[in-house]
């Protein structure tokens, strides 16, 4: 079907965003190191219960971790070998949380999962589940719990915008795996029970747009090139027209979101019975020698992310996920999950760690927040610690966290971390109410 | 291996500093400035050159009183007192050399009150810059007004401006009285005022730069002279005025400069159009109301009531109901409160 052009938005921000360093470059297997050490937690909710001993031998493919109540996903071993315990090991953003740690043996023996008998909605739904499927553009929210909204939906928005500055990951993917991403496209809407599926695309990725005018199924808009237009509030709104009420979730909109990265999961745990454990990454940065897109297993080190694409000795930074809304790494013995992204090597020349001086109400944050929202009122009033003022005055509760504001701040402050502080301490306070 | 650094998100950010954006205030300030020292000589310069080092000057003691190093000082500083000295410098008249205090004076009230005493940038609640040359205008009234001294360039036309504003004359006495043309207000040639405000043009090139260089946004002072010519011509029933009135007197440095200032105007867009509307309206009423300059009153007027407008007018956020649909809700729920009230007297008088 012919692309569209999306509903015009015109807040946001433009970020320099250095894709050409790995666009064309095609996805290559990372040999996975001879120990990987795999979250019990990868997802939005409760952390999965390990169901492996010590010692015990298991295939790629096997289930060690069962998902732990509704909210919650499988966990599969993304090597074949030996279980060498469970152990206590730091997350990318500092917390601490429990690994199943394998010993790799190298031969990859796979186990596959059960053939489906038919392809109906909720065989699929089934099978979503259990393959362990989560949003892979970021929020890991299991994929099965936002395919069965208490609404009624009528569409399925596919997330393709890949706004995050560097990242191709999810572009490869559609260049390199159309018909896969096509695929899995089709079967989320099936499980979904909708037949109006809209693709929104960038206008930085002309080529993706291209191949993707050839289904008839689906309508491609052309997004417009803007952070943050992957956004789920923002990525509906272009796409169909709806707005998303406040406070509410997409569904309110008729509308269910999903990234490419998960439509080729569900292809791959649908059609070729394989469980997710490994994801599409991409490497890149201006302090990396060679940056490339990666096809990594779950519980891979980010070192040896490091080591496969070389790091130029004056690197100052590491982060994990794009560099809008990913954490920066204290050191890189971290392990990627479900939820990584990319890895992303920075110069100095790229980062910002300015210290921050006194706001002077310049306005320019509320002139690009795509919400509409006061991020120096939040400011302000978090750092008095009056949280109930903030959320009346500047509306803390409908921030996305985008970083739009931090981002043009000519003063250099700390939205983001004042506004997620804001929301926590809301929370706390909700919480024991 | 090296030394990772750690920092929030995002990690890439603009790189437009508070100190880059008051840098280009500055250049915006310099044809503004030239032109007033081509027409009104060396001893607008000096005066310039007092108030601008007074402005710094207390800035950096002050702060070096709070025991802060000169490195850090300088690290941190934006740049913001010397565009307040510069700013009250052009507002001042041209000083004989024997008045040198008077722009020390305001310059070390500007900054040292108006700005520090409330917790220095972006703290303050009045613009530095206006607080001082009211400060002038009111402590020392007598120098204010015979420092005006007619420019080294004569007028285009045959007249000479005979008062503070020529605008005074205008509305007192009508159009023809006026004696000067709408060019030589515009080039500020022939007109008595202050240092920084007779040249029109210049002001203008320097709006122009803030405009494109994304300080300021077009509509701010566009909205301000409107409308403040617009209620000039109500209340003189006549469309004539409306040129005149938009330029003469400090109005166009006033909505540029002054009114514009980051700190002291409302942060998101239509509480700042509501600001310059009022403001406007103030400015030409305030004009028709006495015989002094009032553009600095009106924007010390509308400076106290910002925080205000900052409460009560908030963009809505991305997804809140239409607001039809908001009064409609809003008319239903009384409509059902008084049918409530109304079925609850009824079941007591049953």
């Amino acid at each position: 079907m012919k692309a569209r052009k999306g509903k015009f938005f015109a807040k946001g921000i433009h970020v320099p965003d250095n894709k050409a360093l790995s666009k064309d470059v095609p996805i290559e297997t990372l040999e996975a190191p001879d120990i990987v050490a795999i979250c019990v937690q990868q997802h939005i909710g409760k952390p999965s219960i390990p169901v492996v001993e010590t010692g015990a031998d298991v295939y790629m493919g096997q289930l060690i971790a069962k998902e732990a109540g509704y909210i919650g996903a499988n966990v599969y071993s993304s090597v074949s070998g030996t279980v060498m315990g469970v152990e206590k090991r730091k997350n990318i953003n500092g917390t601490m949380s429990d690994y199943i740690v394998i010993q790799n043996d190298h031969h990859y023996r796979k186990m596959e999962l059960e053939p489906l008998a038919d392809r109906e909605p909720a065989t699929i739904k089934a099978r979503i589940r259990e393959a362990g499927i989560v949003g892979m553009g970021g929020a890991g929210f299991p994929t099965e719990v936002k395919l069965s909204p208490k609404q009624a939906v009528d569409s399925l928005v596919i997330n393709a915008a890949e706004c995050e500055p560097y990242l191709t990951c999810d572009y490869r993917l559609m260049l390199e795996r159309t018909d896969d991403v096509a695929a899995g496209i089709r079967l989320l809407a099936k499980a979904l029970g909708v037949d109006k599926i809209y693709v929104g695309i960038e206008a930085n990725k002309p080529d993706a747009v291209a191949l993707f005018e050839k289904y008839d199924d689906m309508q491609v808009v052309v997004l417009k090139k803007a952070y943050p237009m992957g956004s789920e509030k923002h990525l509906i709104y272009s796409c169909t027209g709806r707005k998303v009420p406040v406070g509410k979730l997409p569904a309110d909109a008729g509308c269910v979101v999903q990234n490419v990265a998960t439509a080729v999961a569900v292809y791959e745990a649908v059609e070729l019975n394989k469980p997710l454990y490994e994801r599409v990454m991409t490497v890149s940065g201006k302090g990396c020698i060679h940056p490339k897109n990666l096809l990594v297993k779950f519980g891979t080190g980010f070192g040896a992310l490091r080591d496969s694409c070389g790091e130029k000795p004056e690197a100052a930074m590491f982060v994990a996920g794009g560099p809008m809304m990913g954490p920066a790494m204290a050191s890189t013995d971290v392990y990627t999950t479900k939820t990584s992204s990319g890895f992303l090597m920075l110069l100095p020349e790229e980062i910002d760690v300015r210290e921050p001086q006194a706001c002077v109400n310049c306005g320019k944050c509320a002139d690009v927040c795509p919400m509409n929202l006061l991020p120096m009122q939040i400011d302000f009033y978090t750092q008095a610690g009056q949280y109930d003022l903030a959320a009346k005055f500047g509306g803390v509760a409908n921030c996305i966290s985008c970083g739009c504001c931090a981002y043009v701040c000519p003063s250099k402050r700390a939205l983001t971390q004042s506004i997620t502080l804001c929301k926590q301490k809301l929370n706390e306070r909700r919480q024991t109410k | 291996m090296n030394t990772v650094q750690i920092s929030g998100t995002p990690h890439t950010r603009k790189h437009r500093t508070t100190r880059g954006i008051m840098i280009d205030v500055l250049i915006a300030l310099i044809p503004a400035t030239i032109a007033g020292i081509v027409y009104f000589g060396a001893r607008a310069a000096v005066t310039i050159a007092i108030s601008m080092f007074a402005a710094v000057a207390t800035e950096w003691v002050w702060l070096l009183c709070k025991k802060k190093s000169f490195k850090e000082i300088w690290e941190q500083y934006d740049f913001s007192s010397s565009v307040t000295g510069l700013l009250l410098g052009l507002t001042l008249p041209a000083f004989e050399y024997k008045y040198f205090y008077i722009p020390l004076l305001s310059a070390v009230f500007a900054v040292g009150v108006a700005k520090m005493l409330f917790g220095g940038t972006g703290k303050n609640i009045v613009n530095p810059a206006i607080a001082g040359r009211v400060f002038a205008f009111i402590s020392f009234q007598s120098p204010m007004v015979s420092g005006w001294m007619t420019p080294q360039y004569a007028s285009l036309g045959n007249a000479v401006a005979s008062s503070a504003t020529p605008l005074t004359a205008m509305l007192g006495q009508g159009l023809q009285s006026m004696g000067v043309t709408s060019l030589d207000l515009f080039l500020g040639t022939g007109v008595m005022g202050c240092i920084g405000e007779t040249c029109k043009l210049a002001l203008l090139v320097g709006g122009i730069y803030l405009v494109c260089r994304g300080v300021i946004k077009w509509q701010w002072p566009v909205i301000y002279i409107v409308m403040t010519g617009l209620i000039s011509c109500a209340m003189g029933k006549d469309m004539a005025y409306f040129v005149p009135s938009i330029l003469s007197g400090g109005l166009m440095l006033g909505a540029i400069f002054m009114a514009t200032d980051y700190v002291t105007s409302p942060n998101n867009k239509w509480a700042s159009y509501v600001y310059y509307t009022v403001l406007g309206i103030i400015t030409a009423l305030l004009r028709f109301g006495t015989k002094i300059e009032v553009v600095s009153f009106a924007i010390l007027l509308m400076n106290l009531i910002v925080p205000l407008l900052n409460m009560y007018i908030r963009p809505r956020p991305f997804g809140a109901a239409p607001i039809p649909q908001v009064i409609k809700g809003k008319i239903a729920a009384i409509k059902e409160k008084a049918a409530a009230k109304k079925q609850a007297k009824e079941g007591d008088a049953q």
